[in-house]
């Protein structure tokens, strides 16, 4: 994809259905590198569909035979001489503590490195389609950190639902402002 | 024109378990997101990329073929799933430009 915070969408996407109530979308860079880790507590994948998972002709998906989110991330992460895990815990082996953790790694020196992009809209995005999951998004640049979490948000806002247009807004400007610190 | 027509014009045939199917465009892209939501169907699909993920986006938009340009090497493997999956790959010598130009004279 032209930005990995395309990526986010699609892998973050894989969580919701997989009934996460809550996913960490957590992205660390320094000059050299950029780690991207997406990590739920949804259902979890066996060690057999674990395998499958990078296979673009495997998906979870009904209406079409491909998918592409993992394939098409590792491929990017590969190409600039990084690395993707997959660690996924089944539901029905640890009905505690179940879930899947998704880390891509990639070398942004690398020329075929794509730029991670619009990471802000792609959590706006998220929140506005799914407002009744969590989602804590923590973005560590060298020493600076910007974080938000839903959970919070939701003990301030009360009974107001995420996805209404001025809590979106609020959303979108403070994670702008504090991107651009 | 149809794909396996192509082999008497320069393109070497890698996997065509679809010899009959129907070009009617051309589409150049490498970037596999992109092509996904681009390339149309029946498209001759022109590209650098090699590995399997290119099986999956021809699939997906319902290419005639795949033809890798500048003698990218495909491997056995892919070949093999491609062959599975009923996805035509034709591979050309020259850059992706020659390959269309190619094309257009052609279709």
């Amino acid at each position: 994809m032209k930005e990995i915070s395309l990526n986010i969408l699609d892998i973050a996407e894989n969580s919701v259905k997989a009934g996460a109530s809550l996913t960490e979308i957590t992205v660390t860079e320094n000059d050299e590198r950029l780690a991207l880790t997406v990590r739920d507590n949804g259902c979890g994948m066996t060690e057999e569909t674990l395998k499958s998972v990078t296979n673009p002709f495997y998906t979870t998906r009904t209406t079409r035979k491909v998918g592409m989110g993992l394939p098409l991330l590792k491929m990017e992460a590969e190409q600039t001489g990084g690395s993707l895990e997959i660690t996924s815990v089944p539901q029905s082996e640890d009905s505690v503590k179940h879930g899947t953790c998704v880390t891509a790694v990639f070398n942004k020196k690398h020329i075929d490195y794509t730029p991670l992009g619009d990471v802000v809209s792609s959590i706006v995005t998220l929140i506005q389609g799914h407002p009744d999951t969590d989602f804590l998004f923590t973005h560590i640049n060298g020493n600076r950190t910007v974080a938000l979490d839903t959970r919070e948000l939701r003990t301030v806002l009360e009974d107001v639902p995420l996805n209404s247009y001025e809590v979106l807004d609020w959303i979108k400007n403070y994670l702008r402002k504090e991107e651009n610190k | 024109m149809t794909v396996n027509e192509l082999l008497n014009h320069g393109f070497n045939a890698v996997s065509l378990p679809e010899p009959e199917r129907e070009i009617t465009g051309v589409y150049i892209g490498d970037l596999l997101s992109w092509v996904m939501g681009r390339a149309k169907a029946s498209d001759a699909w022109i590209t650098i990329m090699s590995n399997e993920n290119i099986l999956a986006v021809a699939a997906l938009a319902d290419t005639a073929c795949i033809i890798t340009a500048e003698h990218v090497e495909i491997s056995d493997s892919v070949k093999n799933t491609a062959e599975l999956k009923g996805i035509n790959i034709l591979s050309f010598d020259g850059s992706a430009y020659d390959a269309a130009v190619k094309l257009h004279g052609l279709i």
